[in-house]
């Protein structure tokens, strides 16, 4: 019996999925590494780490799961959080440790180009929003302010490239990260020549580009006696989270778009054409040739609820976070569709889509005496699903969107999706403790192998039983509240910016 | 409570307990200069605040003292106030003599505490980046316990003692970790785990000690590393041991025996093994294999 292994490099750790092929779980197993923040705005993974961590887990879902039933693996698919750069020397040595998607001490950097009319290009060419947590401007940054570390550079990687480099000795990153590098021109698929002097390099220094369902060589003789795999073994170089979460939950097709809340979130559909958009709001990144993943990212997803809970949640269990969670939810669930009035802000930690403003902050607003404990709870939730409609309804100036799907720890909790679909006032489908990244990544190996003829066709087999129908009534009362969220989101910039300056002025915590 | 002083060595009291140098009350009536001078101390020092508030240096370190407040003193630390002087209030100490011993903190034949877990308080004791725990009146029962036993002789009284001095290390022990972790937030509680293994990577780790240090049983602790982490704590440490084995691998100037014992395994032989499990290699070979690229 042949099987598909997934591997997700994601922000706080690796998930490893094993699928039959009919795309049922065998078995699935995660390890966490972390993240460092050892300068303000900087933040770091371990290479080695993140690689020990892939070979142990692997490892472990091979020795568990696989080898004792006789499975034969048939292709390992990788697929990575974007935007992270690690340099590495003239031997493939990491020269420091890897720089995630965010890490923001290329802020200055991302700031001018983003005014300039090189900025304006750039985005056009390439589908990457000017941020800082762009490669582009990371690469800038390192060229200005880390010269040795420039000097020594042999290649700038993503970190799924550097894991693939590890295990096959081969350099290449796949179109979907790459179209995430802010380097990378998504209409040509080639490196742009603009950007590339922009950042100080020449292709020579970024790994080969290839399509997402290309085989990245083979694996060394060491691991295929150590993982008891043989050398036939596929080693698919795979996607990004966000186009195979997209993928995942079967979106392929007009009118559909999908909303993740993990830790952070993002809207994204999925087609034939770029977002053109003048205010440069949107991302455009590339799963195959001619199709697009297009969407907006927010920074304040199920981390914000998080928060709270740590601050204002029973823990009568001590570390149980998750049982926290619940009884905060239960206690929402207690007080009507609007909190009574109260807004909540969710702007912890900046904002990229749609305001793009990395000094927004959180508020709550409309406070009134009647207001209590359990209207904060609710409000909050509100608030970080208003963002997330924010971001639908700019998505909705460009493309007519039908109906929903929703992945995610956070967005998929029962309370969230009813709320969203109420916020939307559209269906939204979901599956229960499903994953859809690594599912997405499962479709892509099967495609590859020839069991689906086109990602379309895989993408069609998707089912999403779970549907939350809307509300009317709490539907027009999320309408009329969201409009002052959305007027006091953009009439606080001043403030939010005076505010952030006196923060970083006052507080050496900020 | 009167004010009291016993000295080994001077106090009779003491005579079976050659492990209490000192142990006492103060009452300070009016603030007096050069008395409380800055010294390195030797043995281990435990003082809780009474009445009144202290301005203390500990390690270079200013700190204010109020009622309730206990202030730890580790062997070697300098310790004392600006200009020696001592404010009006009151407090007990006990002063324990207690060596540190190549970067150990060591207990003595007194003490009933296992050698794992007298080497997890240590641990925890060198480790703790505060010297002062907030509001623990615990520590002023024990010490006044400590004195009564002393003054009183009752049956069994020189084992009661050792016990209560046991207690102490403890309970000072356990709030320490408590105070420095929310139960709100176990990642930053993994966080600073974490951070502390990565500094310590050559002790020989256990599992008590890495609980111990974030304040939680080893029960829960497992499980909530392992809900947490994907692995349990022992598994979690060898991936950075040798993630950082890697590292000191790629440089070729440090001899593989070094970077075993550095990254914390107690031989080259027990590292070239778990090393070629996890990674396929030996670490020769991967060294060469890694320079052959070159």
């Amino acid at each position: 019996m042949k099987c598909i292994i997934t591997i997700e490099l994601g922000t706080n750790g690796i998930r490893m999925f094993a699928y039959d092929l009919n795309g049922r779980v065998i078995g699935s197993m995660r390890g966490y590494y972390p993240t460092f923040h050892t300068e303000p705005d900087h933040s770091e993974q371990d290479p080695e780490q993140i690689f020990i961590t892939t070979l142990y887990v692997l490892k472990n879902i091979l020795n568990e799961y696989i080898h004792p039933k006789k499975y034969k693996v048939a292709s390992i698919c990788f697929c990575a959080s974007m935007h992270s750069v690690l340099a590495v020397d003239k031997n493939g040595n990491p020269l420091g440790n890897a720089i995630t998607w965010a890490d923001n001490r290329a802020k200055k950097e991302a700031q001018e180009l983003r005014r300039s009319a090189l900025g304006k290009s750039l985005y056009a060419a390439t589908g990457t929003p000017i941020h800082p947590m762009s490669p582009l401007v990371k690469i800038a940054w390192i060229r200005n302010s880390d010269k040795e570390r420039f000097r020594q550079t042999s290649k700038f990687l993503s970190i799924k490239s550097y894991i693939i480099h590890q295990l096959t000795g081969e350099y290449m990153i796949d179109y979907s990260i790459a179209s995430a590098t802010g380097l990378m021109n998504i209409h040509t698929i080639k490196w742009e020549a603009d950007a590339l002097q922009y950042a100080g390099i020449t292709a020579s220094k970024l790994p080969g580009l290839a399509p997402v369902f290309t085989a990245a060589g083979k694996l060394k003789k060491a691991y295929q006696q150590s993982l008891r795999l043989p050398a036939e073994t596929k080693i698919l170089i795979g996607s990004s989270d966000g186009c195979l979460a997209t993928l995942g939950d079967g979106l392929k097709g007009e009118g559909k778009a999908t909303i993740t809340i993990e830790d952070s979130g993002a809207v994204r559909v999925m087609g034939p054409a770029v977002l053109k958009d003048e205010q440069m709001r949107f991302f455009n990144y590339l799963l195959t040739e001619n199709c697009y993943v297009s969407g907006g990212p927010t920074n304040n997803g199920g981390n914000i609820f998080e928060w709270f809970t740590r601050q204002f949640g029973d823990f009568t269990n001590p570390f149980d976070i998750e049982n926290s969670i619940q009884q905060l939810i239960e206690e929402a669930s207690k007080v009507p569709a609007g909190s009574d009035g109260l807004l909540f802000l969710p702007y912890l930690l900046g904002e990229r889509a749609p305001i793009w403003n990395a000094n927004a902050r959180g508020a709550y607003f409309g406070l009134h005496i009647k207001h209590e404990r359990k209207h904060f709870v609710r409000a909050t939730i509100e608030g970080i699903l208003y963002e997330i409609y924010s971001i639908g309804k700019t998505l909705g100036e460009h493309r007519t969107i039908k109906s929903l799907s929703v992945n995610g720890t956070f967005g998929t909790m029962p309370f969230c999706a009813q709320l969203l679909a109420d916020l939307f006032n559209k269906p939204v489908r979901l599956r229960p403790q499903f994953h859809s990244v690594s599912f997405g990544a499962f479709l892509l190996s099967a495609t590859e192998m020839g069991i689906y003829k086109s990602l379309e066709d895989a993408a069609q087999t998707v089912e999403l039983p779970d549907v939350y129908k809307p509300n009317k009534q709490r539907h027009a009362i999320y309408a009329d509240y969201f409009t002052v969220f959305e007027k006091l989101s953009a009439k606080l910039f001043d403030e939010f910016e005076a505010i952030g300056n006196l923060q970083h002025k006052y507080s050496e915590r900020l | 409570m009167n004010q009291f002083l016993l000295q080994y060595g001077k106090s009779p009291e003491l005579l079976l307990f050659p492990h209490i140098l000192e142990v006492g009350l103060r009452k300070n009536g009016s603030i007096q200069f050069n008395t409380f001078l800055t010294t390195a101390t030797d043995g281990l020092k435990i003082y809780h605040i009474l009445e009144g508030r202290f301005e203390w240096r500990i390690n270079q370190q200013p700190h204010v003292f109020f009622p309730g407040d206990v202030a730890v003193i580790l062997p070697g630390t300098p310790f004392g106030s600006d200009k020696g002087a001592l404010e009006i209030g009151s407090f007990t100490w006990i002063h324990l003599g207690i060596q540190k011993e190549n970067g150990l903190i060591q207990f003595g034949n007194w003490s009933s505490l296992s050698d794992s877990e007298g080497a997890a308080i240590g641990k925890i004791l060198l480790l703790n980046p505060s010297p002062v725990l907030s509001r623990f009146n615990e520590a002023g029962k024990i010490l006044k316990c400590i004195h009564a036993e002393l003054c009183s002789k009752e049956v069994a009284y020189q084992a009661r003692i050792n016990h209560q001095i046991d207690e102490l290390l403890i309970q000072v022990t356990r709030q320490m970790t408590r105070q420095n972790h929310s139960v709100r937030d176990f990642p930053k509680t993994f966080m600073h785990l974490e951070e502390m293994l990565r500094q310590n990577l050559a002790h020989q780790w256990t599992v008590e000690e890495m609980a111990a240090l974030v304040g939680m049983g080893t029960t829960l602790f497992t499980e909530r590393v392992k809900s947490y982490s994907g692995f349990s704590p022992i598994n979690y440490l060898i991936n950075i041991r040798i993630s950082e084995a890697i590292k000191l691998l790629k440089q070729p100037d440090i001899a593989v025996t070094d970077i075993a014992l550095d990254t914390g395994f107690y031989s080259s032989q027990h590292f070239s093994t778990t090393f070629k499990k996890l990674t396929g290699y030996r670490p020769s070979e991967f060294r060469k294999n890694h320079l052959r690229t070159t």
